[in-house]
């Protein structure tokens, strides 16, 4: 399995309409500060609210590349800095994309930044202070960002404890947003314009996902994010029955245990006609 | 033969007078675990169980056959308080199982909306219906198909006095269309409309306030408690005084003519009724309206084993410090109440350095080999795409691909030496309530069982290597929490913690939010960075004062709360066969494990615990 793959590499968006997104508060206006006075911005939310649609929106309004790194567990610093590859006759050195991105510009996205192990984390330390530098130990370079570039970060706060965490350290040098699920209203408006669905469905999906996550922590781990909303509503309107859409869609995501299942697919009885 | 006609008669005409339908009957435990979702996902209380209630009686209009066979005075409906949600125990007033299933998951949709007790029922009943149907429009067609069963059960007019008749109009108007009765709709008629259950309790019983019933003084009953009921309502009853002994005092000072119906209390002294069959008391239970409970104040047990007083301080186990106080969550008044528990460190006083059991040593030795596996000595690490030494064999395996001509992706040809180091510390917190004071089987108590299993919990944690602490609670009142030091964190595990643990026995009660408290400030202080706190226990969360029911889940929630803002893992290991009542609202539905059987504790504690931190991750 070649290295490569582990990583989603999103050379240039530029060519791509400009995504739909939904503002929740200040957030646009903030990150366009934190661009243009080179800050790294961190942001944290559940699953499925919108952080990398947040993203590709802004690459496309600030007319940025944008470089996606989704990190995992065997993510190691070689990953994103580059590494040394032993070819026929050479060995020649490849650029990583954290070091791409630096050399080019544009923005560098680390999504899941902990799921990676904490010493892969370090990398990155040097270009989120003053200096902005980059420094590469296996050809002796020391690579200056421009300021076209920008270091964005997101991890899902509910995982943390349990599994990873980041160190303080690493959490201290970020400007942070906390996104989570929007508002009922702003919510419907988001699924509309991502399904084609009407305006009462989409409120209906949207009441049946808030009631879903009122059971947060003590039924389910987590509640159905906007994404699973997506999905049901683009089964719906494709001519699904509404019913089994929502069971396929955002019910047996959430849980295997049948008393759970049985007890939410009633909740999409009650909701639902 | 005067009895079997009597008994004919009585079969013929219950069910004559029956309006039910048991060949659709539904049964509360069938649908409860489903339920409890619903009711939680539709915004109701996360905090309250759902529970059976009991039959009340409602004293409207009953049909003439209903008075010749004596029933029908008694109705099951649901209602709420602040600890429970409560419905029947069984519905069988509709005709088929759908639309009995139907109302258990209305009552629950109507109950989630808050708790409205008020004057006007019919007016709150219409209200609270019509809330429910607009939020939840997909159940005004269920809805519609109730009413339309439920009204031709209702009792006919033709049947009815005039002022009964309107009252009973209304009552059908406002269920056909709720809302349309104006508030302030009070009824003229002498009796009460027939019962609706298609709303809420009109007026629910009080909740009974328990008064601290012993633990301790059913210790003694134990063979009682074997025998459980099948079925736990909640009973009406009525705190009274313990009978005098004097004998032939009741009778001689009531009125010869006045006659007492079964319900009336009679201070006859039965605690020396030899009779063990309780399946008639169970009956009588049911019948009874309201039952007289008072409390002993001697124990009938023989087993004097069982002793609410500390002992004194020279017989007790070795104070390690001034007691340090911890705060204590009051949910009623939603604040943490400062300083107001008093935990006491203690050590063993009679603790004699010992041998692993005969009986362990076997299973023992197994697991010390599985755990040492995860030991953190350093290995070496083949296949790796860098490091200090060449893999010679990755090496030449590589060199033939490419000499055939192939292009392998990857160039793993390293190997690298890593301590698989687990930055990991555990601290074993163990339920030593007198709860532990049970018999799991003919040889064991559930102390025995705890022992074992600390016994085996040490051992294969020392085997890998892993930082651990073990300690053990029990509580008797706010001031006076006892935290027994098994192992510190900085202690070697060796002959003397044996000791120590071999030297545990059953204490008082369960407060384990203070316990909790304590045991998150001690594994702060250690260094590692990932955290585990593993709570076994047997039961639910009580002491003496009033720390039990809500108030001591709450507050144990809430000291869960406090551990996993520093960063804790907690866990739960419970086997309490009442456990998913309570411990999902505590730890959450992925944070605690039931043991069926307290038997196999011993071996299941150090498989969850490997399954636990491999989770956790390196």
């Amino acid at each position: 399995m070649s290295h490569h793959s582990n990583l989603n590499l999103v050379a240039d968006d530029r060519t791509l309409k400009t995504p739909y997104y939904q503002p929740q508060g200040n957030e646009i206006a903030l990150f366009e500060h934190a661009f243009r006075h080179q800050l790294p911005v961190l942001i944290k939310g559940p699953t499925g609210c919108g952080k990398s649609r947040f993203i590709s929106f802004m690459a496309q309004r600030l007319n940025l590349a944008l470089h996606t790194v989704a990190c995992h567990d065997d993510l190691t610093a070689p990953d994103l800095v580059g590494r040394h590859l032993i070819g026929q006759q050479q060995t020649q050195w490849q650029d990583g994309p954290l070091t791409r991105a630096v050399r080019e510009g544009g923005i560098c996205y680390l999504d899941e930044v902990v799921e990676a192990r904490k010493d892969t984390t370090v990398v990155i330390h040097p270009l989120t202070d003053d200096r902005r530098i980059l420094p590469i130990d296996r050809t002796g370079e020391t690579l200056r960002a421009p300021d076209n570039f920008m270091l964005v970060v997101s991890y899902n706060p509910g995982y943390q404890n349990l599994l990873k965490g980041l160190k303080p350290s690493t959490r201290q040098r970020f400007i942070s947003i906390t996104f989570d699920y929007l508002p009922a209203d702003a919510e419907a408006q988001v699924v509309m314009q991502e399904s084609g669905i009407d305006a009462g469905k989409a409120q209906q999906l949207v009441s049946l996902a808030n009631a879903l996550r009122n059971l947060k922590d003590q039924d389910i781990e987590e509640g159905a994010s906007t994404r699973l909303l997506v999905y049901t509503a683009t089964l719906i309107e494709s001519g699904f029955d509404p019913v089994q859409a929502c069971q396929a869609g955002m019910i047996e995501p959430l849980s295997d245990d049948t008393d759970t299942l049985t007890g939410l697919m009633e909740l999409v009885h009650a909701v639902f006609d | 033969m005067e009895e079997r006609v009597g008994q004919y008669w009585h079969r013929f005409i219950t069910q004559a007078a029956q309006t039910s339908f048991p060949q659709a009957r539904l049964e509360l435990p069938a649908v409860k675990g489903a339920l409890g979702v619903y009711f939680r996902a539709m915004g109701g209380d996360a905090g309250l169980t759902i529970s059976s209630c009991s039959a009340t009686l409602h004293n409207a209009r009953r049909s003439w056959l209903h008075r010749l066979a004596g029933t029908g005075q008694k109705v099951e409906l649901a209602w709420r308080d602040e600890r429970c949600l409560y419905l029947p125990h069984s519905l069988d007033v509709l005709p088929s199982k759908t639309l009995n299933r139907d109302l258990y998951y209305w009552l629950a949709a109507l109950a989630s909306s808050g708790n409205h007790l008020s004057d006007d029922w019919l007016h709150t009943s219409q209200q609270t219906t019509l809330k429910t149907l607009v939020a939840f429009p997909g159940l005004a067609a269920r809805y519609e198909q109730l009413v339309a069963a439920m009204l031709p059960l209702r009792p006919s007019l033709k049947s009815l006095s005039e002022a009964e008749k309107h009252q009973e109009l209304t009552i059908r108007q406002a269920l056909s269309k709720p809302g349309s009765v104006a508030a302030g709709t009070f009824f003229q008629a002498p009796r009460p409309p027939a019962p609706v259950y298609l709303w809420l309790h009109p007026s629910p019983p009080l909740a009974v306030v328990d008064l601290g019933v012993n633990e301790g003084a059913t210790a003694g009953l134990g063979e009682v408690k074997k025998i459980a009921q099948a079925d736990e309502r909640r009973r009406r009853g009525e705190r009274v005084e313990m009978p005098d002994d004097k004998p032939g005092a009741p009778f001689g000072v009531r009125h010869e003519t006045s006659l007492f119906s079964f319900a009336e209390y009679v201070k006859l002294d039965r605690s020396a009724e030899e009779d063990e069959d309780l399946s008639d008391a169970e009956k009588i239970a049911d019948e009874l309206d309201q039952m007289a409970l008072a409390q002993s104040q001697t124990s009938t047990a023989s087993r004097i084993k069982f002793d609410l007083d500390l002992p004194s301080a020279a017989a007790d186990d070795l104070v390690l410090s001034e007691g340090i106080r911890y705060p204590e969550w009051d949910y009623s008044k939603q604040q943490l109440q400062a300083n107001y528990c008093q935990l006491l460190p203690m050590i063993s006083r009679e603790a004699k350095a010992c041998e692993l059991p005969e009986h362990l040593r076997k299973p023992c030795t197994a697991l010390k080999r599985q755990f040492q596996q995860l030991a953190a000595f350093p290995r070496w690490h083949k296949g790796q795409l860098e490091g200090d030494r060449l893999d010679i064999e990755a090496y030449v395996d590589y060199w033939a691909s490419l000499q055939q001509g192939q292009q392998p992706a990857e160039a793993r040809l390293f190997s690298q030496k890593r301590p698989a180091a687990r930055d990991l510390t555990t601290l074993l917190l163990a339920d030593l309530s007198l709860s532990t004071d049970a018999w799991v089987n003919d040889e064991q108590q559930v102390i025995d069982v705890i022992r074992d299993s600390l016994f085996v919990f040490a051992e294969s944690l020392k085997a890998a290597g892993d930082q651990f602490a073990m300690h053990g609670f029990s509580s008797c009142k706010r001031n006076h929490v006892r935290m027994h030091c098994i192992k510190n964190f900085s202690e070697n595990y060796n002959a003397h913690i044996r000791g120590r643990i071999a030297a545990i026995k059953p204490g008082f009660y369960t407060r384990m939010g203070a316990a909790i408290r304590h045991a998150t400030a001690l594994l702060e202080r250690q260094p590692e960075e990932k955290k585990l706190l593993l709570i076994v226990t047997d039961g639910k969360p009580n002491d003496l004062d009033r720390y039990e029911g809500r108030y001591g889940i709450e507050d144990t929630r809430m000291a869960i709360v406090e551990a996993k803002k520093m960063g804790l893992v907690p866990y739960c290991i419970t086997i309490d066969s009442r456990a998913n009542q309570y411990l999902p609202y505590l730890f959450g539905h992925q944070g605690y494990s039931w043991i069926s059987s307290a038997r196999q504790l011993p071996k299941k504690l150090p498989q969850l615990y490997l399954s636990l931190t491999q989770r956790l991750g390196p």
